[in-house]
């Protein structure tokens, strides 16, 4: 893993590879590593259950647009390293969509920075949900 | 000057294509793109209000003068994460 990466992947994000990120992650000159995890809710709309989310993207500029929020945040907060990972395809309701990994030198910073790449994710990253309920229908966004 | 279109999610799904090409006159402008796309698939005509415009990878205001070749993606709210 390099210190600043940010992809799109069609491949399941298991459990495993967080453990293998926080291995990774133990570096004595920095004071906070902060992994966080989005995970497909089984959300209830008007009687069906959420179970799955299909994620599409535009993926030339998403990945453009993750790399600038990546040097964005790891400029604001002199972040020692970022990972993010975002799941396109289809996701069933409990696996991960979303993996941000962020180290720094305090507990503040990384808390922020890592919340801020959520938030920037979500305002300006282009890809998008459809959600499959549990009785066969679908509906876009 | 012909210019590469792309539509994703309910704009695609509406336009039953994800892409196209749109004929413009030289000086024309993103807002330009967006008439002769409505022009083109009338159904889009009330969503594609709700989109933000990019060109060749970046987000860009409407006023945006387009050139031959560009890629512009007209693009509903994200919902990523």
């Amino acid at each position: 893993m390099e210190a600043k990466t940010a992809y799109l992947t069609m491949k399941p994000i298991s459990w495993n590879r967080l453990a293998y990120l926080e291995r990774w992650a133990m570096q004595p000159s920095c004071g906070a590593f902060v992994t966080f995890a989005g995970v497909v809710r089984a959300d209830r709309h008007e009687g069906r259950t959420v179970r799955a989310l299909f994620y599409e993207a535009y993926a030339e500029m998403a990945e453009r647009q993750l790399a600038y929020l990546v040097a964005e945040t790891t400029a604001r907060w002199s972040l020692d390293a970022v990972e993010i990972q975002h799941r396109l395809g289809l996701v069933e309701a409990g696996q991960i969509s979303v993996v941000v990994v962020v180290r720094a030198q305090h507990r503040a910073m990384a808390y922020a920075a890592s919340q801020f790449l959520l938030e920037g994710i979500k305002q300006r990253v282009p890809i998008w949900k459809h959600t499959h309920y549990d009785d066969g229908t679908s509906r876009s966004c | 000057m012909q210019i590469r279109v792309r539509l994703f999610a309910s704009l695609r799904d509406a336009a039953d294509t994800g892409e196209c090409w749109l004929e413009l006159a030289p000086g024309e402008r993103g807002m330009d793109a967006k008439a002769a796309l409505a022009a083109r698939y009338p159904r889009l005509q009330d969503l594609v209000e709700y989109a933000r415009l990019s060109v060749n990878w970046e987000y860009r205001p409407w006023e945006t003068p387009l050139q031959d070749g560009d890629e512009i993606g007209f693009l509903l709210p994200v919902s990523g994460g």
